[in-house]
């Protein structure tokens, strides 16, 4: 098969599990060693945090899932429901190495998902060891916006579709203390909060002060 | 285009940190060391490349700066790939990616518990508490499914884990929840797809009624397995592989007789408030069960447990009502009585 062609993975098919909607493909903290590529409908991912069940992601056919264990025993890191009824392909880690060698497409878009999600890590990193708080949130602001990847040369108003709880948990602070942060910040007119959306006025403006804030700290 | 061989001098650089490039590297022969600071501990961290080795791999696949400046220690061959060329290098022998994935998976997992580490509100919990605490939430939350889900996975990882007796218990509670109220998806506990028949696949098209009556061997050589762990005493297992036949789905003969068995399963559990709620709602599901006296007997025994003694003689009695004389549990159920009354007295 040539890389070029796509893969075609009916020769898997033995592979192929279903799920019903509703039905949790895998728990967050169980041992796992299976992944799984999708074939039909969504997956969503979730973290239970604190009382709250975070999405983390919506998954769609082609994308995988449960990566991680099949290369380490340890837990899996998040809980995967199906959103629809959900048609994929379940790999052990024997059959894993059949798949990528048969595959080299999928075990590279795998190498490629890994490089992603350890940038976004280390982005995650860098947020929460800033000690001050509203340099915390304004640097979750840069985040978002490298993700959305605006040009902020040429912009400075970016509107971001979040909440007050997604900013408070990427920032790694409770969110009340994230909420005064934020009003403080409406009252600087620095940003406008919305219910569904926060609208950054002068991302730039954002930009300088976490780096001062970054060099400050340095010394 | 093709891939580069470049030799490059002792002290030379061959990038900087910073720098942004879509260039990959094998070292060939020679000496290379990449020098990066530790974004937890800010100290410089050398690592020596192998021979063989490739470097600048994750900057490129990711159009990222570099993160580590590699410093050319002793003359070295290396060769230059683009990111095209590597991924076709790659391609023909998937070992490379194979491998890098298993370090890159390493780095992830290293990252990932520093930022957990600086999460405030995420406090560090043990798998067997967390798979736990997904249920209780689930629970809460009225998702019955999927808390019967991570109660399920509990019990298979944790069987006499701290939390197994109230997983049990709930486990129950959640598919009464599931039968009365339904979870929006198809009722029945659904924990994915029913397991695949080993072996050769039986056409199902082509000759359905084997297939069913292979199947349903197994379910019974499952069930006598079952009933044979309750002789052992080994209720909790018994317990879980009655469970296990409901998650198969429903079947004309064995769900009934799995559920009856895991509500006897319950009363040597001493789990008395679950094994009335799971006798009643089978008393009211079959009102005609051959086996009902046997059941009240054990919802009546539950209420002796549980030190209700007029629920229990009430019981009692209204079994002895419902049989014949010499009906081996009327006479269990007489001698029960008997003791009962005696105890009052």
């Amino acid at each position: 098969m040539s890389p070029a062609a796509g893969p075609d993975l009916s020769m898997f098919n033995r592979f192929s599990k279903t799920f019903r909607k509703g039905d949790i493909i895998f728990c967050e903290y169980e041992p796992g060693d299976t992944f799984y590529l999708i074939q039909s409908g969504r997956v969503q991912v979730v973290r239970i945090i604190g009382e709250l069940e975070k999405n983390i992601a919506i998954l769609n056919p082609g994308d995988y899932f449960g990566e991680m264990s099949i290369l380490e025993n340890v837990p899996r890191s998040a809980t995967t429901i199906a959103l629809d009824d959900v048609k994929a392909l379940e790999f052990s880690r024997e059959n894993f190495e059949v798949l990528t060698l048969g595959n080299p497409q999928i075990a590279l878009k795998l190498l490629k998902g890994f490089v992603q999600r350890i940038y976004a890590q280390k982005r995650t990193f860098m947020i929460l060891t800033l000690d001050d708080v509203e340099a915390k949130v304004a640097d979750v602001f840069l985040m978002l916006a490298e993700n959305q990847s605006t040009d902020t040369t040429s912009v400075d108003t970016i509107e971001f579709k979040n909440t007050v709880d997604d900013l408070s948990h990427w920032a790694g602070i409770p969110s009340g203390q994230c909420r005064e942060v934020l009003n403080h910040f409406v009252a600087q007119r620095r940003i406008e909060l919305y219910p569904d959306r926060i609208v950054v006025k002068n991302i730039n403006d954002f930009a300088r002060f976490v780096n001062s804030r970054r060099k400050h700290q340095e010394k | 285009m093709s891939p580069k061989a470049v030799q490059y001098r002792s002290n030379s650089i061959i990038y900087f940190k910073g720098d942004q490039s879509d260039r990959i590297f094998l070292l060939n022969s020679g000496k290379v060391s990449l020098s990066s600071v530790d974004i937890e501990t800010g100290q410089e961290v050398r690592d020596m490349i192998k021979m063989g080795e490739f470097f600048g791999v994750k900057s490129a696949l990711g159009r990222y700066m570099r993160e580590e400046t590699a410093i050319v220690m002793q003359d070295s061959a290396v060769m230059v790939f683009s990111v095209p060329e590597f991924e076709q290098v790659a391609s023909k022998n998937t070992r490379i990616i194979t491998k890098m994935l298993t370090v890159f998976s390493n780095q992830l997992r290293r990252i990932h518990r520093q930022v957990q580490n600086l999460m405030v509100s995420d406090e560090q919990v043990n798998p067997e508490t967390g798979l736990y605490k997904i249920g209780e939430y689930y629970l809460k939350n009225k998702r019955f499914g999927q808390a019967l889900y991570a109660y399920k996975r509990y019990l298979v990882y944790y069987p006499t884990g701290a939390y197994a007796t109230d997983v049990t218990s709930k486990i129950v509670q959640s598919e009464e929840f599931l039968s009365r109220y339904g979870s929006g998806a198809p009722t029945g506990p659904s924990s994915g797809p029913a397991p695949a028949s080993p072996g050769p696949a039986v056409h199902a098209a082509a000759a359905p009624a084997a297939a069913a009556s292979a199947e349903n061997s197994e379910l019974a050589q499952q069930y006598y397995n079952s009933v044979s762990l309750v002789s052992q005493e080994k209720y909790l297992e018994a317990f879980k592989a009655f469970k296990k036949i409901l998650d198969g789905g429903p079947d004309p003969e064995y769900t009934a007789k799995a559920e009856f068995e895991m509500a006897k399963c319950l009363f040597y559990l001493k789990q008395y408030d679950n094994c009335i709620k799971s006798f009643t709602a089978i008393a009211q599901k079959f009102p005609k069960h051959p086996e009902l006296k046997e059941a009240l007997f054990f919802v009546g025994r539950s209420y002796e447990e549980k030190g209700d003694k007029v629920k229990a003689g009430g019981l009692y009695k209204k079994i002895i009502s419902m049989g014949a004389e010499d009906d081996p549990v009327v006479r269990k159920v007489k001698k029960a009585l008997r003791a009962l009354e005696g105890e009052k007295a």
